[in-house]
């Protein structure tokens, strides 16, 4: 049976469309037959990230209309072999998701031999995001070390306990996994963002990893690579160690501790 | 969470509960002339003093008057006065009979709060809560959790944003960081109590407290209570 994994935030802009993309590849690298959807109807980003944009034809929503099979829209990732990408629509909106539909599609998915599927959620609290969420067996709550993130992402905690299938089925519940990205320890040693620990003792559930902050994520999304391919950066390392410990392994925290400026400079090169 | 509106049938009306607050004219007198006269006396020529409002006539000082009261005569001195009658209370069958005619409504009499009733009221114990309700998850921003006619017992963290009430006591074996309200329906007994005290609000029976200026060291962050003294709300550490 295919898992099924959201990743979700409540809040925007804080890398739920980066740790889909490097997250669903990670699985795909690892083996795993992978599909990562694309919920955010309208304003869609994930095949930007996946660098798969110009060969988007049909999406997510055409297949939710029975307009087209589901076959004729997933995208065969251009790094992965065994990743595929479903996009999201850019003429619609939030709307034209329902239940009945997305369950569906999650149905032929598994029917596929899917092992994992990855929902890249939208941000807020409306229908996508409850879309994305209704299904999962196991959410990544991507918060930043920030107040109004942590916050945001207690709400989509909350959500995920009460609103979903599991939940309403009264099944175990989701199980949900902190994911902190654009961490830097320098920055929290000089109190300007909250530290792996306040962000622990608030929302209190266990931590898959830490992504650092690092100038490289940003590079890897506007060449529509994800980044866990690039290859010796931070990031990278930190997504395939979050994919590592998903599937079960046990790997130290890395990327948390301040570090000497030196290391950095020499990580990234010429600059 | 936003109740999706119904979009297809527009509404042009609705029904909604409503409760006015009303000032009583208590009438002590059937006579007409005199009730003219005492309020030109007191309120003088100034015909503006009620700015047309909905003013209630308490008969149950006239109830056993014989002489019958001259209801239009009365709403048009009250009007005259920028009153505006709608009601009346306390009056005898003949005299209810007779507003209805003029157009007012009959509302019960005002229950007399009789002296041994009140010190039966002081004496009785509030209501005998039996039930309990028990919480075991956490409770999360925008989560809310109402214990009606209970205490509430929560066994895992309350968050920034979300909200316990009760009728009855709040006890939180956990941090407490969200809004706590006690003593919902107003049983000024109900406490709060919790293991870690860092709440963004706390009230019991209405009297309420936000948490900013932040609370004193001595209970910040510490396993407190919070009781009602008179109309004072006590912040004190539980100290085993």
């Amino acid at each position: 049976m295919a898992k099924i994994i959201v990743v979700t935030s409540g809040k925007g802009g804080v890398g739920k469309t980066t740790t889909s993309a490097s997250f669903a590849s990670g699985l795909a690298i690892r083996g795993h037959k992978t599909v990562v959807i694309d919920f955010d109807v309208g304003l869609r980003n994930l095949d930007l990230v996946m660098g798969c944009e110009r060969r988007v034809v049909y999406d997510l929503i055409n297949v939710i209309n029975s307009e087209v099979h589901l076959q004729q829209a997933l995208i065969k990732d251009k790094h992965c072999e065994n990743l595929f990408v479903l996009a999201a629509s850019q003429t619609r909106d939030k709307e034209a998701l329902n239940k009945e539909g997305v369950g569906r599609v999650f149905q032929e998915l598994a029917e596929m031999d899917f092992e994992f599927i990855v929902c890249d959620s939208p941000a807020g609290i409306e229908t996508g995001a409850m879309m994305a969420m209704h299904f999962a067996d196991e959410a990544l709550v991507v918060t930043n070390p920030e107040v109004s993130s942590v916050r945001d992402s207690d709400r989509i905690l909350g959500m995920l306990s009460s609103k979903t299938l599991r939940a309403i089925e009264g099944r175990e519940p989701v199980k949900e996994h902190l994911l902190i990205t654009r961490y830097n320890p320098t920055r929290v040693q000089g109190g300007e963002m909250l530290s792996i620990e306040d962000i622990h003792e608030i929302l209190r559930i266990k931590l898959i990893g830490v992504v650092p902050e690092s100038e490289v994520v940003l590079q890897a999304s506007n060449q529509g690579v994800p980044v866990i391919h690039m290859a010796g950066a931070d990031a990278s390392e930190a997504y395939k160690d979050i994919v590592a410990r998903f599937l079960g392994e046990d790997k130290p925290m890395r990327f948390i501790d301040l570090v000497k400026p030196g290391f950095f400079k020499r990580l990234f090169g010429a600059r | 969470m936003a109740l999706a509106s119904s979009g297809n049938s527009p509404a042009v009306f609705d029904l909604k509960s409503a409760s006015l607050t009303l000032v009583a004219l208590v009438v002590k007198s059937t006579r007409l002339p005199d009730l003219a006269e005492q309020l030109k006396i007191r309120l003088g020529p100034s015909t503006e003093f009620f700015n047309h409002d909905p003013v209630l006539i308490d008969l149950s000082q006239v109830h056993d008057s014989p002489e019958p009261l001259d209801f239009p005569g009365l709403i048009d001195l009250m009007r005259s006065y920028s009153m505006v009658p709608v009601a009346v209370r306390g009056g005898s069958t003949a005299q209810i009979d007779a507003a209805l005619a003029a157009g007012l409504c009959a509302v019960p009499p005002q229950e007399s709060p009789s002296p041994a009733r009140a010190a039966s009221t002081a004496a009785a114990p509030v209501a005998p809560r039996a039930s309990i309700m028990v919480v075991d998850r956490p409770l999360r921003s925008g989560q809310q959790v109402y214990a009606k006619g209970a205490d509430l017992v929560i066994l895992a963290l309350v968050n920034h944003g979300a909200e316990v009430i009760a009728d009855g006591s709040i006890h939180v074996y956990a941090p407490l960081r969200g809004k706590a309200i006690a003593g919902a329906t107003g049983d000024v007994n109900a406490r709060i109590f919790t293991t870690c005290m860092e709440p963004e609000l706390i009230s019991i029976a209405g009297i309420y407290q936000t948490t900013d200026p932040p609370l004193p060291s001595e209970v910040r962050g510490k396993s407190a209570q919070v009781r009602l003294d008179g109309d004072t709300l006590i912040i004190e550490p539980i100290r085993v």
